[in-house]
């Protein structure tokens, strides 16, 4: 049964569906309280970020000739309003869709998302920490109820160094851990080949390990993360291995992705390079980098900060649903139901 | 019996049978995450066929794991013994019996006589491959209230093996109706 017919049988269950509307607006009230510009970024792109752990949506566009030009859907709407920071707009959102491909069979997941960004230019990911508990404040109130655990919203939040949470809960020394990976792995009982990379270890315990502690009971920040998993963020002076980058976590769902932005035009560039000789081992969808972007940075980018929310996730919490597609009228999974 | 094989992350299926630190467990649910710092991982819930225990692992994508050979055998299902299910192989009337753990939603869809999958690991029982349409006869139902015309609007009825089914107003008992056994959700009248 689809969406639309479950609803004409159990009226009872609009509600959940109209959780989305409060919690749109609520974010639109902060933003107009915080004096944020709202900017509408395109969702037709020629130049998507590179990022190599995204699959992105291709498609062609044409012209009058029906000469094609490759053109691809939004993964987010960060790169638009960097340029737009950078020609001097300020302090900045957008509430837009964004598209990520390869992302069905997933109770956290639609092709097709809403995500929340905001800027703020002149700070660091500190100060969007603070924005994050009072949006969210705003939006939940004190407490919220969540697949029958409580949460309390109250301020501050927990605060966790990466490094401090797997010793607390994978037992890790973190610094052993940059060396010694794979011995560290091997001895905990996960497969490692010749071929696992770094990263992959790191995600295994974390995932295995250390994520389902986050945010039980109340929201949990965990920042400084590796500087190789953080495309875009700004690295930690005393500590380059570090980045200034966050996610803040609720009932063990990551909400949140926030860095200081990297604001130096020949890193960026390095960093986009490597992205995508990555993208081009894994054989995705290849696509070139936005030089114009480049181009935004060499003009100058202020210094700021900003982060991306998954803003279906926060509806999921308040609706208190497990899974995102109880979220939407109409979830991909019945668009494409043969994807399954 | 088939051999040991192994089989990556790729060809997880809902309902199989994977090694996890050396015993054999069944992949009750499996779901692709993308932790957005990179690759790509499967977390899974897997139940271990020796203790019924559930637990959450996640692999990397594309990572090797042992499968457990399991094959199909044709079996009648006979009856309901404590919390176990006896069921009999059609040519060597030789019995097995599935712990109702083993079973899952599908318990309430069971109908006696009839003849199932039945997974085999070994000489042991591990499960059983349920169609995705089970179709059973409607064996109590009230009529739809008389002048209700408020359309989608439903009742409950009870289907031949006891389970209570959520079906439209337009459902008489004698009809056969299709039900999902996994969800237990009305499908269509058959």
């Amino acid at each position: 049964m689809k969406t639309w017919q479950r609803l004409r049988n159990n009226p009872k269950l609009w509600e959940r569906y109209f959780v989305r509307e409060r919690v749109i607006k609520a974010i639109r009230e902060f933003f107009e309280r915080e004096k944020f510009h709202e900017v509408e970024t395109p969702l037709l792109i020629a130049h998507p970020p590179a990022e190599s752990y995204l699959d992105v949506f291709e498609t062609t566009l044409l012209d009058r000739n029906r000469k094609p030009t490759k053109a691809y859907l939004s993964t987010s709407p960060e790169v638009p309003l960097k340029k737009l920071m950078a020609a001097g707009l300020g302090n900045c959102f957008s509430l837009t869709k964004a598209f990520r491909n390869m992302e069905t069979q997933s109770k956290l997941h639609n092709p097709e998302f809403t995500i929340l960004e905001w800027y703020r230019v002149g700070v660091d990911y500190v100060d969007i920490m603070k924005d994050c508990e009072k949006l969210l404040q705003s939006i939940a109130g004190n407490t919220l109820i969540y697949q029958k655990k409580q949460i309390d919203f109250t301020t501050p939040w927990e605060r966790i160094t990466v490094a401090d949470a797997f010793k607390k809960y994978a037992d890790v020394n973190f610094d052993d851990f940059f060396d010694n990976a794979k011995v560290i792995a091997r001895k905990k009982g996960y497969t490692v080949e010749p071929c696992t990379t770094w990263e992959e270890l790191f995600n295994q315990i974390f995932l295995n390990e250390v994520e389902p502690h986050l945010g039980q009971g109340r929201p949990t920040i965990l920042y400084e993360f590796p500087a190789a998993m953080a495309a875009l963020a700004k690295k930690k002076e005393s500590d380059p291995r570090l980045a200034e980058r966050f996610e803040f976590y609720i009932a063990g769902l990551e909400l949140g992705d926030a860095y200081s932005e990297l604001t130096d035009p020949v890193e960026q560039e390095d960093r986009f390079k490597k992205e995508l000789r990555e993208v081009k081992r894994l054989g995705k969808t290849s696509y070139d980098y936005d030089h114009d972007f480049i181009e935004a940075l060499k003009t100058g980018l202020p210094p700021c900060s900003g982060i991306a929310v998954g803003v279906d996730r926060l509806i999921m919490l308040m609706a208190d649903t497990a899974n995102i597609a109880d979220t939407l009228f109409f979830p991909s999974r019945e668009e494409f139901p043969l994807s399954e | 019996m088939r051999a040991m094989s192994t089989i990556t992350t790729a060809d997880f299926t809902k309902g199989g049978f994977i090694e996890f630190k050396g015993e054999p467990h069944q992949i009750v649910e499996f779901q692709h995450v993308n932790p957005g710092k990179g690759s790509a991982f499967v977390r899974t819930r897997l139940k271990s066929l020796k203790t019924g225990k559930v637990q959450e692992f996640t692999y990397k994508s594309g990572e090797s794991v042992t499968e457990v050979p399991v094959a199909t055998r044709e079996m009648q299902y006979l009856y309901k013994e404590g919390d176990k299910y006896v069921f009999m192989d059609n040519f060597s009337y030789e019995q097995c019996s599935i712990a109702e753990g083993m079973l899952g939603n599908y318990v309430h869809y069971l109908k006696p006589n009839d003849t199932y999958q039945i997974l085999v690991n070994g000489d042991e029982a591990v499960g059983l491959r349920f169609p995705k349409k089970v179709r059973l006869k409607v064996t109590e139902a009230t009529e739809g209230a008389k002048g209700n015309t408020v359309s989608g609007a439903t009742k409950t009825v009870i289907v031949e093996t006891g389970a209570v089914v959520t079906v439209p107003l337009f459902i008489k008992e004698g009809e056969t109706i299709a039900i999902d056994p996994e969800t237990g959700t009305y499908l269509e009248r058959a």
